[in-house]
């Protein structure tokens, strides 16, 4: 029988991993739950952080904005705050899962269980957002993209969690676009994934572009070459094949039983030739 | 607390009687018996597709505190095997592993994480054997056998059907098509798995409650498997949650009376979870299925070459008979003059074959219906048109020479669908497709034959009785797994003896109260079962009239009617109460019982076959012609299904509600066939063990339907009505390969049609020109 | 009470409460779909000792003394039941949406309703049944 902890506030949290070190730490509990029947793990000790407070809920703080990391994503979804300033992340969240799941699941869980096909990953790279990782004693803030280091591998030590995530208001851009491809419309895990954030000016030339691609790499894959195709230049087919080109390039996407690499490989170009269906926004 | 019910009336759309207590939770599946001093039940598995099977470890997992009982082979009375006509099957492996889900060791255990720490204790020792993967290299000469003492190696069955000759026919046709197709295994993924509870009653007697198709056929195979007497054994079939043919036969049954013979008196219960019902559940034959149809000039088809192989995994079960299904339907409902048709079932360490809703037939509808498409296409002819233009009529003969003596509705139809807004307006939608999209129509045209065949009888017998309180007791003959046969029970009697939800009641299938009445499958649950209880009901009013008119002092009965509740006389109005008249008959005469048998088709068939063929030909059959609407993305080959029409000959219907359950239903099972369940298997192991990695269909990914009946009456059936359960889920993965094909021009030959393969076919042909 | 213990386990096995299915113990078919404090939850991954001051309401806690929950109801009239293994969870969830969302279009349901599977119905009628429940309780 395994113990199930449930701190109330970070003091009795911090106890609690202090105490047993060799604790599974969990929210929703969606993925954890999962690898414990399938016994991929076998904790003695469970630590489920739901009921701390201090870690959930959005909280502007001028430019940035803070997500603390036990907001499940049904809370993301409904939060005015992130609808209207990160709609490439609300786009994402309403693709992964189900609805019950997003229920349970939480933002902090996602990052943590670092999946390469994390359905949040993508866009929150193209937000360039940082995690904040507290310990008793310590607090820091550490680029995500630093932060995840393989598949299912962050840089989180023994007595520390991911408390939040903060992520800049990106006024700038204004145009924004997430597709995922999977083997069905919902309960999918991605097979290949784009986050996109772009900058066009009024005739439509794109004057900063960010991207990210979930599910073809070890860990999400970014692209400044790809990123750098596009600016000064309009949305148009070629462009947009050329990007796409570089886009193959850039990922390294393996066979699983969900799709082949090469497929991967090819639908993470295509998904680049999508944007096309931007230039309509773009030009007035 | 109550839903307001009619009375029942042949023909309305009146609730189901099962839906409030399901809807409430408090309907008890068999998964849902617990009981204080219950004991859990599961066994070991293989693990390994082929082995000799040297010895057992169970010592550890014996002594584990919590264990009751640790059963092998070595603990089996009876002969230990089990089986529907072959008998190939142990109930607990003796000598050889066929598959990796044989089971070898039935642990008995206080609770869940006790059983499991016994079943992680358990070890067998085993030599490891070449093992066979394809049935088509089962059959060559040097194969590994999965059954030594076969004489006919790896066959199973061999069945060779012709009409005319094949062979100067081609030699006649202007235009010849070739083609080859392949279809996967497929899961059932009912939400229910297989469970079951088992207990020894005082009177020594076995009861098992399961989820089962099969309740009556099983107490056979369990006494047979056990060395125990029919008579000593009880089962009972509570509404199944699911069940598509694959809780035809024993599952958890035989294991469960193992079980319970060994508990110490005390009930056991077994539930499969997720995994183990996909590692040792039987799945939909995979085939592989090689056509060549010739045609004259004018599109009239002429001629027709088949070879169909299936793969039956590790033992015998039905597929010899879902064959011999398929070869019957191989042909499509076309005339066809000069047709050969061959199929070759056989043996492999596969994951085990067995039904599934469609029963062979989705297999070569898949393939006939796309030949068609492309015959169509090679002769310049619209799709409809062709088919419209060979469709069978009653009278006309199927591909396999039988006549089709009773109605036929394939041409109505196609008419129906002809005249439909979906086909009328089919041009002008495809024309707006959005960027990067594109859209195509596919039509299919199919039929299903119901029923048993010849050799095995199609029979019920249906039961009514008159309770103390006056309560009309219908005895449900078959098991409901969904479809809703309780309840049209219910409707029938209700029907023909005036009575409402509040008067009557239903017992579902119990081996002890209700009398034999087959399996619920073949399409033929309603109609056989039905046809005994309008025969019994007929009966029983006539005897209840006969009564009242005593009662009532009138000299005949034929001016009563029923009423909810009771009889009244018109002319008087007098009224007796069904209570009171109950009280009035001797409890001999308050049952009224009604035996029926199926016809069967007459005709002999130039037939040959390796073994005695059961379950062809058939007699009686539907028809239904599909449209879908499909969009495929060209960036990704994501498909969408945007609209389904289906346009069924299925009789008269008693129940609309019921005739769009099955039918939405059907079509939703075959979009999951067509798209994205992909059972995959790679040296006997299943690669997509659970929900997760094996995808049905959700909300998100079944369009609306639009079903419409054509309801042409068949005289033979109860109210007019045909089998329905089944024809749906063949129409819609040759629909979609046909749309595809309309759409980008693509066929792609190995289903389901993934976003990969689909991007992948692209690929190769010359890509489209799309404007932005 | 062990607080490992999985809440699906109590529900069915302590508390006789069988209305809340079993379909895959893995989060991927919504059987055991419940509402916790109102909001729909996965029954099959939440441990005993996450019921701390919660409220659960499972199927057999919607309807009322005298009256089936509008959408038990519109499910009955409308054909959205055929096995039923799927329909405590699917109602459920239901439940949820339309707390969420009282007059969701169709698509919106399909949406609302994406984490359960059923394998019977083909879902056209459990969308029909939820559209006309949405009715009902307004």
């Amino acid at each position: 029988m395994r113990k199930v902890l449930l701190p109330h506030t970070s003091e009795e949290l911090w106890e609690v991993l202090r105490a047993e070190p060799q604790a599974a730490v969990y929210a929703g509990g969606t993925d954890l739950l999962v690898k414990l029947r399938q016994g991929l793990v076998d904790p003695s000790c469970l630590v489920c952080l739901e009921r701390i407070e201090e870690l959930k809920g959005v909280q502007e703080f001028g430019h940035e904005v803070f997500i603390g990391a036990c907001s499940t994503h049904a809370y993301l979804l409904a939060n005015p705050i992130i609808r209207s300033n990160f709609p490439v992340l609300t786009k994402a969240l309403e693709l992964l899962g189900s609805p019950p799941i997003r229920n349970m699941g939480t933002i902090g869980g996602n990052i943590c269980t670092a999946s390469p096909a994390a359905d949040s990953l993508p866009p929150l790279y193209v937000l360039e957002a940082e995690v904040e990782i507290r310990s008793k004693n310590t607090s820091r803030r550490m680029a995500l993209k630093e932060f995840i280091q393989g598949p299912g591998k962050t840089s989180l030590q023994p007595g520390e969690i991911v408390s939040g995530i903060w992520v800049k208001k990106a006024p700038g851009y204004n145009l924004y676009h997430f597709e995922k491809v999977g083997q069905r419309k919902a309960l999918a895990i991605s097979i290949a994934s784009l986050a996109g954030l772009l900058r066009a000016s009024e005739k439509g030339v794109i004057e900063e572009a960010r991207f990210a691609w979930g599910s073809v790499g070890p860990t999400i894959i970014t692209s400044p070459e790809v990123e750098k195709a596009l600016v000064g230049n309009r949305l148009s087919r070629p462009i947009l094949e050329k990007a796409a080109c570089l886009a193959r390039s850039a990922v390294e996407p393996i066979d699983d039983i969900r799709a082949s690499g090469e497929y991967r490989r090819l639908v993470s170009g295509n998904l680049m030739v999508r944007l096309l269906t931007l230039q309509r926004e773009v030009c007035h | 607390m109550l839903v307001k019910s009619d009375i029942f009336k042949i023909g309305s759309a009146i609730p189901r009687a099962d839906a409030l207590s399901k809807v409430t939770g408090q309907e008890k599946y068999a998964a849902d018996y617990y009981s204080p001093n219950f004991v859990w039940a599961a066994v070991k598995r293989a693990g390994v597709p082929h082995a000799r099977l040297k010895s057992i470890a169970v010592e550890a997992a014996r002594k584990l505190p919590g264990v009751l009982s640790v059963l092998t082979h070595k603990d089996l009375p009876g002969s230990n095997r089990q089986g529907i006509i072959f008998k190939d099957q142990p109930v607990l492996v003796d000598a050889k592993i066929r598959h990796c889900g044989d089971a070898i060791v039935l642990v008995l255990a206080e609770d869940k994480p006790t059983l499991n720490k016994a079943l992680h204790l358990i070890n067998f020792d085993y030599e490891p054997l070449p093992a066979i993967f394809d049935p088509e290299k089962a059959l060559e000469e040097r194969a590994p056998l999965v059954h030594e003492n076969n004489p006919d190696g790896n066959l199973l069955q061999h069945i060779s059907v012709k009409v005319g000759d094949v062979k100067e026919a081609f030699l006649e046709c202007t235009t010849i098509i070739e083609g080859s197709f392949e279809v996967p295994f497929q899961e059932h993924a009912y939400l229910e798995t297989e469970a079951g509870w088992a207990y020894l009653a005082e009177d020594g007697r076995l009861v098992i409650v399961a989820s089962t198709q099969t309740p009556f056929r099983d107490r056979f195979e369990i006494a047979s498997a056990l060395g125990l007497n029919i008579d000593k054994i009880r089962v009972i079939a509570p509404y199944l949650g699911g069940a598509f043919g694959g809780k035809d036969g024993l599952t958890v049954q035989s294991l469960l009376a193992l079980a319970a013979l060994n508990s110490q008196g005390r009930p056991v219960k077994m539930w499969w979870d997720r995994e183990e019902s996909f590692l040792a559940g039987v799945k939909r034959l995979p085939a592989r299925m090689y056509y060549r149809l010739g045609a004259k000039a004018d599109g009239t088809l002429h001629a027709l070459d088949c070879r169909l192989y299936f793969d039956t995994g590790p033992y015998a079960h039905l597929s010899s008979e879902i064959m011999a299904l398929a070869m019957e339907h191989a042909g499509g409902p076309y005339r066809i003059p000069h047709t050969s048709i061959k199929g070759w079932c056989a043996y492999t360490n596969n994951p085990p074959g067995g039904p599934f809703r469609g029963f062979g037939v989705p297999q070569v509808t898949a393939a006939m219906e796309q030949m068609i498409d492309m015959l169509a296409a090679k002769l310049k002819m619209d799709p409809l048109e062709i088919r419209r233009q060979n469709a069978v009529r009653q009278g006309d003969r199927n591909c396999v020479g039988v006549t089709l003596v009773n109605s036929t509705g394939a041409l109505d139809c196609l008419e129906t669908l002809a005249a439909h807004p979906l086909w009328q307006e089919r041009k002008k939608w495809k024309e707006s497709a959005g960027p990067f999209k594109l859209r195509g129509v596919g039509l299919t045209c199919m039929a299903h034959g119901s029923g048993y065949g010849p050799v095995i009888p199609d029979e019920a017998n249906a039961k009514i009785e008159l309770t103390d309180e006056g309560k009309l007791r219908i005895f449900c003959g078959v098991s409901d797994m969904g479809q809703g046969n309780a309840s049209t029970c219910l409707q029938i009697a209700g029907d023909i003896l005036g009575q409402d939800a509040d008067s009557m009641e239903l017992i579902l299938p119990d081996t002890d109260r209700s009398l034999p009445s087959g399996s619920a499958s073949a399409s033929r649950c309603t109609y056989t079962y039905g046809n005994a209880l309008i025969r019994a009901a007929q009966a029983f009013k006539q005897r209840l009239f006969e009564r009242a008119s005593t009662l009532l002092m009138i000299p005949t009965s034929d001016d009563l009617s029923l009423i909810p509740g009771g009889i009244r006389h018109l002319p008087s109005g007098k009224e007796v109460p069904l209570s009171q008249l109950a009280q009035l008959m001797d409890p001999s005469e308050r049952t009224c019982t009604h035996y029926y048998r199926a016809p069967v088709a007459q005709e002999k068939l130039e037939l040959h076959s390796s073994s005695k063929v059961f379950g062809l030909p058939h007699i009686l059959f539907s028809y239904a012609a599909h449209l879908t609407y499909l969009e495929v993305d060209e960036l990704t080959g994501e498909i969408e299904i945007k609209t389904y029409l289906s346009v069924s000959d299925c009789g008269r219907v008693i129940n609309p509600q019921i005739y769009e359950q099955q039918i939405q239903g059907g079509i939703a099972q075959g979009l999951g066939y067509a798209l994205s369940e992909d059972f995959i298997v790679e040296e006997g192991k299943g690669l997509t063990p659970d929900l997760s990695t094996y995808i049905i269909p959700t909300t998100l990914d079944v369009p609306e339907m639009v079903s419409i009946p054509v309801e042409i009456d068949e005289p033979t059936g109860p109210f007019g009505l045909k089998g329905i359960g089944e024809i749906s889920i063949n129409g819609p993965l040759p629909a979609v390969a046909n749309a595809l094909a309309d759409a980008c021009g693509i066929r792609v030959s190995r289903s389901p049609f993934t976003p990969e393969r689909v991007l992948s076919a692209m690929k190769e042909k010359a890509p489209h020109e799309v404007k932005p | 009470m062990p607080s490992d213990r999985r809440v699906i386990d109590i529900l069915r096995e302590d508390l006789n409460l069988t209305g809340t299915k079993e379909g895959c113990g893995a989060g991927e078919c919504g059987g055991c779909t419940i509402l916790v404090d109102g909001e729909s939850r996965l029954s099959c991954l939440m441990l005993a000792a996450q019921l701390e001051g919660r409220s659960v309401t499972t199927i057999e806690g919607i309807a009322s003394e005298d009256r089936l929950h509008p959408l038990q109801e519109a499910f009955v009239e409308h054909g959205a039941v055929q096995c039923g293994f799927c329909i405590p969870g699917m109602v459920l969830s239901a439940v949820d949406l339309l707390q969420r969302n009282p007059n969701p279009t169709r698509m919106e349901i399909r949406q609302g309703l994406s984490g359960n599977l059923c394998r019977c119905t083909g879902y056209q009628k459990i969308v029909d049944a939820v559209k006309a429940g949405a009715l009902k309780i307004k």
